[in-house]
């Protein structure tokens, strides 16, 4: 025992201790990050209680803690119904519960105004519809699919609206750039835009009133619920989002609701304020921004690295340019932002404005920020990622091969691009992996230079130019920040920004996994081919 | 051919060569631009003010000089007017000093001749005082219009404020009239024989819409200590400032129809000497005193030490002396700049930085001085009857190395302190722009988040190269890495809303955990040769030591929890939180500094093992052969031989981690409260330089005070880590050279 | 390719002298002086840093590789000076052809490999690389081992097969001398001896210079020996004269053994 303390086992012990305290703060970190973030779409049952005092309340029960003094336990029940109760959440004390049940038709609606309605159904009114005899919830269900065609046809509709605004908008331009440059207001070529300009209003003007018109139509068709403390409520089908009764599906059922929920998740807008919906601007615009920057990021950042390792002489220079990249890699990314804030958007985008757009003026085109700026700062922000990939992978290349090439009579371009570019290839991912993986996951510097919580527009669409990158965007990093830290009811919004938070984890867990597996590939292979 | 394409590969070649180095120099330079861009926007703050003369030119003949009440001047410095004693507006052209048009105002009160004064009460709005006592008040609008052909033209006009008119009334010296906003007005005159009378005039509304008109008039009946030699009034009528010969200064709350009280009564110099000019600055807070020593101080009420709620003025900032006496001081209608004038000169100094701006050198002493509205042209009328019109820069008036680093006593404080505060709802307020609780806030996160770190990480990371399998350190090393990648926002987030509120309900179990947790694994060391024994944990042999810690750890925490609880009911009386405030008068908030030291700690601790492992790993093998082949254990292999070679690399790891910690922003502005306060708490949050970037840039204005200082913060944050960063690279590169051809 | 005539009229390919060279402060080669003639096996030999390997790299001017490298003296190829500033390097190493210590093929296919040297020049026609490869392989003795794997990596070569494939490599371009840098260091001895059987065959038609630890190897295959101590060429002649009846003490203690 003397010599286990003497020779330092407990020391290693303790350094052992150190890892597992690490580990274990990171699996929690990331089992956190899934339990709250795959149970979020689960269809959960909606459990009615009856309590002591008489009333009653429905909800899903979303946590369950114990009073420390009293020790008896209390239940967090999401009982929706904002606008009626005025709160999501409450908490009841388990000793005032008399009763519980799982009422079969209880029904769940998602609205896509004021949140999640818990309640009974009880009919539903379908003016000039006609709906075959049944329960009120088959009855309703019917409705809603003819409700559905209706809704795409204003769809469609709302799309050739907003087409034709495009259309006025870009006449707009045009006619203010007309007026900059000194066209009289009576010359041929104004007068004919006006015209244009005319009729593509009054186009609008009566698709608008066609769309108001089917609106109002599909408007009347109502449900009647009841909610748990007696109150009655007439929702308009539109609506209503999605429809269930949870107490009754079977797991299959549930497995259903489940992959259409992540399917709205990937594929959709999001709705009240980000709360609710889909990430699918988001997600694109991240993909986006990621794709824009490593345009800039790889040339640049391969470029450095050929340079520090094949042409720069050791010496002062080398010295200093590695000194740059590993300042680059170390600045604070918030500075990258105020750089990308004074340079990119007030300079060179405010250079672009005087210009190319002066007509626009004080409107900004390019002087404020967007997704090229974006790109731009986060290219920055990430070439040293590349750089040091790439330089460790060229590094780790053998001096003969260089050698063999040079004594067969290639320039040292040649062998350059015939031989050590291909053998550093798999490091150049790694390396571009990396900062895709890092510029994902970034939010400070692009809260300054273009994102946005709500982008109305992509960056890419079918009107031409088809890239818009004077656009701002969505972001999954600044949509976690966003949503959960602005919106004004953060308790609500939590399962949301978990769920962004699990799909933005997954992202980055599983770029810089297939980074780091490339790299050790990298390595294992040209440290034992020479012989 | 094949001689052609060897020609075409060898310019190719230099062509490349030259295209590659331009990419490397490019590295370089990209972070020098960095470095000059963000300086170059944070420069101007320091710029000097200057003023230089627009115009100076002699009053035409038509306009009798001695006759002359108030001039004024337009932005753009092409017009001005001059008002004279019959109430006439004489607009004039800048560039040749012609007479533009003359407008009488619009309404003389019965009887009235003459304009005795005429008082400037903003927004280019006079009261006037006429002989017979009446006041009218008038604003006039001159703006300068350039036509296709690039002729100036002015245009001008006088309209009358219907709102603010009084009676004839006699004897008076001095007049002030203030609108009471929906209810009235007030006039405070200064009467023959140092009497003050305060007149409310009140217009109330009954349910009908029928207005009923009130007078009632009060007058000061207190001794003064002297004689009365400035007044002056806030522009809400509220208060009454009084300053007196024997160098007293006085402020009476004049709100109440009917009630006048005496506030304040001080002297405002050891001397005693005369006060001579007296001003509100803008905002109304402060009153500028001069005096005829010259010099010149602002005062505001503060709360006296040991009386409650008491206030009493105080000389807050002394402001540089003029020589003689101060003859007038003028207010800044944009900020809290004023512009002083003596007898040969007139000073321009801002009243928070107390910075002296500008001096300003007339030809002649200057008899009327007005600033235009946007405060950046002073128009003076000289005893020589000449007027002259000064444009001035004065980019960035309140920024001074005091207000940026220093304490500063603001508006409202009872003391000196470091603050920041950029904005406010109103116009007239006094930002707060003191970087030092921002540094003290990054100091404070990165100071945290390092205690909890850089043990941790460094004891895994001599762990993992040292005494842990290699095939197990194939695996964990990846997963450390890949923590590295885990983006900073998402960390923010759990410690903002998961781990928070979490820690919010049980604190203690934090502080128990920190003795509980090592007090499980000394047990478990304690333990150790008999529980390796047991059969079960046969497997855990050399190498895979931190698998049998990790339900230790998790215990640990557990039993912590429970502990916890136990003790919060039995030695805090059920609450933790209750009895820290009521007992050491310590407030906690959610978000604090316990939070950030586990977030931020989280974040910087793969990059500290990552660096530091590596440093460690590559300390040659045959050290460590040596080490063990004298029978030295491998303990003491590692803490004697691996150790103190790997120093540097080690010691660099922890600077880069440090630099990180710096400049971390998501985590920090997500999982503090963003508070710009100055306590070493535990409990409390903070405001770090990186999160006020983020949280403030967005509602900078472009080019404003506020938006360069947060550039200025920038370049704090980038040559902060610049500093870190080279050291730590410097240090690597010796480390590597040293070991590197192993 | 002009083919220049040396002054002297004695077939000398390579003519060294005066030859200096340092790196940054220490001089690594001592005023060499040296022919070569066409179409012989000259061996250089020494002890380790003695300087030969470094000689052999003057030849194509692999040094320009090494920063601190400086030389001054004279090489004269085929009557044409080496060592100035407007030689063109990339025509040069085309002409000398070079062999390393370890083998370095390309991680490309064989064929790749082999027709590199052609490719890089601009030849692309396939029926002449077809050629080259065949003839190269066939003359590097490796064509029966590799002809149906043409296509494989060269990586999965043995070593004394990647070493020959190296040969075949520098032989396809054509070059009048093929520098051969201790080319059987790392190899086993059966390889070695592919090797030494292969350099016999290739002096018909290439000059060779090799650089060699192994005296018997030196003995074995070379026409010329030259022998280096602490980078002065001490003597230089023929192998059996030098191995037999050698002119200075320090070469008799070398071959004997007596150091190094």
């Amino acid at each position: 025992m003397k010599l286990f303390w003497k020779t330092g086992e407990p020391y290693v012990l303790a350094t052992g201790a150190a890892l597992a305290i690490i580990l274990v703060m990171s699996l929690t970190l990331v089992g956190t990050v899934m339990t709250n973030g795959l149970g979020y779409f689960w269809p959960r049952a909606l459990v009615q209680f009856e309590l002591k005092d008489g009333s009653r309340a429905l909800g899903q029960v979303t946590q369950r803690e114990k009073n420390p003094i009293s020790g008896s336990g209390r239940i967090q029940l999401k009982v929706g119904n904002r606008d009626v109760f005025g709160q999501d959440f409450r908490w009841i004390d388990e000793n005032d519960i008399v009763s519980r049940s799982t009422p079969a038709d209880a029904v769940l609606l998602e609205r896509s105004e004021h949140g999640n309605y818990f309640g009974m159904l009880r009919g539903v009114t379908a003016e000039g519809m006609s709906l075959s005899a049944g329960s009120p919830y088959e009855k309703l269900q019917q409705a809603r699919r003819l409700v559905a065609g209706k809704l795409d046809d204003t769809r469609t509709i709302k799309k050739q609206m907003s087409n034709l605004n495009t259309t006025v908008e870009r006449l707009r331009l045009k006619l203010q750039k007309l007026e900059y440059v000194g066209k009289e207001k009576n010359s041929a070529e104004i007068v004919e835009l006006i015209a244009v300009r005319e009729k593509t209003m009054a186009e609008f003007s009566s698709l608008n009133e066609k769309a108001t018109a089917t609106q109002a139509e599909i408007g009347r068709v109502t449900a009647q619920f009841s909610d748990v403390a007696g109150g009655s409520k007439d929702i308009s089908l539109p609506e209503i989002v999605t429809l269930q009764r949870p107490n009754s599906m079977s797991f299959f059922a549930k497995c259903g609701a489940y992959l259409e929920r992540v399917r709205e998740l990937l594929l959709d807008d999001p709705r009240e304020s980000n709360t609710e919906g889909g990430l699918f601007p988001a997600i694109f615009g991240t993909v986006m921004m990621v794709l824009l920057m490593s345009v800039f990021s790889l040339p640049f950042g391969v470029v450095a690295a050929i340079y520090l390792r094949e042409y720069a002489r050791d010496g002062l220079m080398t010295r200093m340019v590695r000194i740059a990249v590993n300042n680059l890699a170390g600045v604070p990314s918030i500075v990258y932002g105020v750089f990308g804030l004074g340079f990119f958007v007030y300079g060179i985008g405010g250079g672009i404005d005087n210009l190319f757009f002066p007509e626009r003026l004080p409107t900004p085109t390019f002087g404020t920020g967007g997704i090229l700026w974006s790109s731009l700062t986060l290219a920055l922000l990430t070439v040293p990622v590349v750089i040091v990939a790439t330089e460790e992978s060229l590094a780790s290349i053998p001096k003969g091969i260089r050698e063999g090439s040079l004594a067969l009579g290639a320039t040292k371009f040649q062998t350059l691009t015939k031989i050590l570019l291909p053998m550093a290839t798999p490091g150049i991912m790694t390396g571009l992996i990396l900062s895709m993986a890092r510029a994902a996951g970034e939010v400070a510097p692009l809260m300054i230079v273009g994102v946005v919580k709500l982008a109305p527009t992509l960056p890419f669409d079918s009107i031409y130019p088809y890239f818009h990158m004077d656009r701002k965007f969505m972001h999954l990093g600044f949509h976690i920040y966003d949503v959960g830290f602005q919106s004004p009811n953060v308790e609500a919004a939590k399962p949301m920004v978990f769920v962004t938070t699990m799909l933005l984890l997954a992202i980055v867990i599983i770029a810089s996994s297939a980074a780091i597996y490339l790299r050790n590939r990298m390595r294992s292979k040209y440290t034992t081919s020479t012989f | 051919m094949a001689k052609l394409f060897i020609d075409k590969s060898r310019r190719n070649d230099r062509l490349a060569e030259l295209l590659i180095r331009i990419g490397g120099i490019l590295v370089i330079a990209s972070v020098v631009w960095i470095l000059v861009m963000i300086s170059r926007v944070a420069l101007p703050l320091f710029y000097p003010a200057s003023a230089r003369i627009a115009a100076t030119f002699r009053l035409p003949a038509s306009i009798a000089a001695g006759k002359v009440l108030a001039v004024g001047s337009e932005e753009s410095q092409k017009g001005a007017f001059i008002l004279d004693e019959s109430g006439t507006f004489h607009f004039l052209k800048v560039i040749d000093g012609s007479l533009s048009a003359s407008i009488k105002v619009p309404t003389v009160p019965p009887g009235a001749v003459r304009v005795v004064s005429a008082e400037y009460v903003g927004t280019s709005a006079y009261n006037l005082l006429w002989d017979t006592g009446a006041i009218t008040s008038v604003t006039v609008a001159l703006a300068s219009v350039k036509d296709a052909e690039g002729t100036i033209s002015l245009t001008h006009e006088v309209s009358a404020q219907e709102d603010l008119s009084f009676a004839a009334s006699a004897g008076i010296v001095q007049s002030f009239a203030r609108p009471i906003e929906g209810k009235g007005a007030v006039r405070i005159d200064r009467l023959a024989g140092d009497r003050l009378r305060v007149n409310h005039q009140l217009v109330e509304k009954d349910l009908l819409g029928n207005e009923k008109r009130s007078n009632t008039g009060s007058e000061i009946t207190d001794p003064l200590p002297g004689r009365i030699s400035a007044v002056a009034v806030d522009s809400k009528g509220h208060y009454l400032y009084i300053g007196t010969d024997t160098g007293w200064l006085q402020r009476w709350d004049v709100s109440e129809p009917g009630l006048i009280r005496l506030l304040d009564s001080v002297p405002a110099s050891e001397e005693h000497k005369a006060i001579t000019a007296l001003t509100l600055v803008l905002g109304d807070v402060s009153v500028a005193v001069g005096d005829a020593g010259g010099s010149l101080t602002t005062w505001f009420p503060v709360k006296v030490a040991g009386s409650g709620e008491d206030r009493r003025l105080t000389q807050i900032h002394t402001l540089r002396p003029t020589i003689g006496p101060v003859s007038r001081i003028i207010p800044s209608p944009r900020d809290k700049t004023l512009f002083s004038g003596g007898a040969d000169e007139i000073h321009v100094d801002h009243m928070t930085s107390e910075r002296n701006l500008l001096t300003i050198t007339p030809v002649a002493p200057v008899t009327h001085a007005a600033l235009s509205p946007k405060g950046n042209t002073l128009s003076a009328l000289d005893s020589n009857g000449a007027l002259t019109i000064w444009k001035m820069e004065i980019p960035h008036p309140e920024i001074s190395f005091g207000t940026l680093f220093g304490k500063v006593w603001y508006e409202g404080y009872d003391r000196p302190e470091y603050a920041w505060q950029s904005s406010a709802a109103n116009d007239d307020f006094e930002p707060k722009l003191s970087l030092v609780p921002l540094v003290f806030g990054t100091i404070k996160a990165t100071l945290f988040a390092m205690l909890f770190a850089v043990p941790l990480a460094l004891l895994a990371a001599l762990y993992t190269s040292q005494f842990m399998s290699p095939k197990l350190k194939g695996r964990v090393k990846p997963v450390v890495e890949i923590m590295a990648a885990i983006p900073s926002v998402v960390i923010g987030f759990l410690a903002g809303l998961w781990l928070a509120p979490l820690i919010d309900k049980s604190v203690l179990t934090v502080f128990l955990s920190i003795v509980i947790v090592p007090l499980m694994l000394l047990f478990t060391i304690f333990f150790w040769k008999r529980i390796k024994t047991a059969s079960l944990l046969q497997k855990v042999t050399r190498g895979h030591e931190f698998i049998a810690m990790i339900p230790v750890v998790i215990l640990g925490i557990y039993l912590a929890f429970l502990l916890s609880g136990l003790a919060e009911v039995h030695l805090f009386a059920g609450d933790f939180k209750q009895w820290l405030f009521s007992t050491l008068g310590v407030r906690y908030d959610q978000r604090n500094s316990i939070i950030i030291a586990i977030a931020l700690g989280f974040a910087v601790i793969p990059i500290i093992f990552t660096i530091a492992e590596d440093a460690i790993s590559n300390v040659p093998r045959n050290l460590t052969a040596a080490s063990l082949a004298l029978g030295a254990s491998r303990w003491q292999t590692a803490w004697r031989v691996v150790l103190p070679s790997a120093l540097p690399g080690v010691f660099s790891a922890v600077m880069i981690g440090f630099g990180r910690a710096i400049g971390e922003t998501m985590i920090v502005l997500m999982a503090t409260g963003n508070t710009p306060i100055m306590s070493w708490s535990l409990f409390n949050g903070l405001r770090s330089l990186s999160a006020n970037i983020a949280v403030e840039i967005p509602e900078a204005p472009l080019d404003s005070s506020l938006y360069r200082v947060l550039f200025l913060s920038a370049v704090l944050l980038f040559i902060f880590t610049f500093i870190i960063n080279t050291g730590a690279e410097a240090m690597r590169q010796r480390f590597r050279k040293k070991y590197g051809r192993y | 390719m002009a083919q220049t005539q040396d002054q002297s009229g004695n077939d000398h390919i390579l003519t060294v002298s005066n030859l200096n060279l340092h790196y940054g402060e220490a001089q690594a080669l001592k005023g060499i002086n040296l022919d070569m003639a066409r179409h012989q096996v000259t061996a250089f030999i020494g002890p380790s840093g003695c300087g030969k390997s470094t000689l052999l790299r003057c030849f194509n001017r692999m040094n320009d590789l090494v920063e601190s490298a400086r030389v001054d003296g004279s090489i004269r190829f085929n009557g044409d000076e080496v060592n100035e500033s407007s030689t063109d390097v990339i025509a040069l190493r085309r002409r000398i052809g070079m062999v390393f210590q370890q083998s370095n093929p390309f991680p490309k296919s064989i064929y790749e490999n082999i027709v590199y040297g052609l490719r890089i020049a601009g030849v692309n026609d396939k029926a002449t690389l077809d050629e080259a490869v065949e003839r190269s392989l066939k003359s590097a003795a490796i064509w029966n081992e590799v002809k149906d794997r043409l296509n494989d990596s060269a990586l999965g070569l043995s070593g004394g097969q990647a070493q020959r494939i190296c040969i075949a490599r520098a032989i396809a371009v054509n070059p009048e001398i093929i520098l051969m840098d201790e080319p059987c260091s790392a190899l086993d001895p059966i390889s070695t001896l592919k090797i030494e059987e292969l350099i016999e065959e290739l002096k018909s038609k290439y000059t060779i210079v090799i650089v060699t630890h192994n005296m018997q190897q030196a003995a074995r295959v070379s026409d010329v020996t030259a022998f280096f101590y602490l980078g002065e060429l001490i003597e230089a002649g023929g192998t059996r004269k030098i191995f037999t009846n050698p002119e200075k003490k320090q070469t008799e203690d070398y071959i004997t053994g007596r150091f190094g």
